[in-house]
């Protein structure tokens, strides 16, 4: 038992489960109204890509994958959050 | 080593080694190209609803206040439980204990079955109240989206089943099927993640 506590695969979804409960205060605290809060929307919006770039770092093995695999899912991470954003302030 | 170890594959999980091998395809590579492609679909569909909710912030923001963050959140945290436990046991099929390894995906199974359960909980109260997918445009791309993401997970359980009886009933269960099946199960849960925070907690 200790050894899975001490396990980095536990530690990572500690830190994965403590930022979900910390991004949906995140939302409570700044979207009860139903206002347009960018603040808000960027803030989980990161914490969502770090939380995707984790599992699929650490659960899906692929930090220790080959370059083309880092690159594409890395990529697909950077692009999506990019134009999401970048759809979000473009319509503000 | 024991005889469990002695149950896998030969040359599969012999030591600790294994664990910082480098360069190393995690299951099959087919099934990679897959979850690529699910990724990129699913994408469009999250960069979609970005622009129509751009076209009607004001609409999307009172839908969305209409959800249950609550179980939102429980089923979050209900995948990345489950996530954990499918990659502790796809570690400890590697390392050759089968038993830590079937009690693992066990845990998995029961963690990720719960996922469609609170979805239900969630689902038929909205449904009840009158909250469809001709609703308006964000209750389509909220159904649409959570239900085609509901489709993968049920897929997926199915696939944690086979991993299961792979583990229990073959006498050299084969790491490179465990590996799949795992990679599978968390594309499941990256792509709730984001559709996590772009349905419910986002403003």
């Amino acid at each position: 038992m200790t050894s899975l506590i001490r396990n980095p695969l536990t530690i990572v979804w500690a830190l994965l489960t403590t930022v979900t409960i910390v991004s949906s205060l995140i939302a409570l605290e700044g979207g009860a109204a139903h206002q347009i809060n960018t603040t808000v929307t960027t803030a989980v919006l990161l914490i969502a890509a770090i939380k995707a770039q984790l599992v699929i770092r650490h659960f899906m093995e692929v930090r220790r994958a080959p370059v083309w695999l880092k690159v594409t899912t890395s990529g697909w991470l950077l692009g999506l959050f990019t134009l999401l954003l970048s759809f979000y302030f473009a319509s503000l | 080593m024991t005889d469990v170890a002695e149950g896998f594959t030969p040359g599969v999980g012999k030591s600790r080694s294994d664990d910082n091998r480098r360069d190393h395809v995690p299951g099959d590579s087919s099934m990679w190209f897959f979850v690529i492609g699910d990724l990129l679909i699913f994408g469009v569909y999250f960069v979609g609803y970005m622009y129509f909710r751009g076209q009607n912030h004001e609409l999307f923001l009172q839908s969305q206040v209409r959800l249950n963050l609550d179980i939102g959140a429980i089923n979050t945290v209900m995948l990345l439980t489950s996530s954990l436990f499918v990659a502790l046991g796809t570690e400890a099929a590697r390392a050759g204990n089968r038993v830590a390894a079937l009690q693992r995906f066990w845990i998995a199974l029961a963690f990720g079955a719960a996922f469609p359960l609170l979805k239900m909980f969630e689902w038929i109260p909205e449904i009840c109240s009158g909250l469809t997918p001709g609703t308006n445009l964000f209750f389509m791309y909220y159904y649409v989206m959570t239900g085609m993401h509901l489709c993968h997970v049920a897929l997926g359980l199915v696939i944690l089943c086979f991993i299961l009886r792979n583990l229990k009933t073959s006498k050299a269960p084969q790491i490179s099927f465990v590996e799949t099946g795992a990679t599978y199960w968390h594309m499941v849960d990256v792509l709730w993640l984001v559709l996590f925070a772009l349905l419910y907690l986002m403003r």
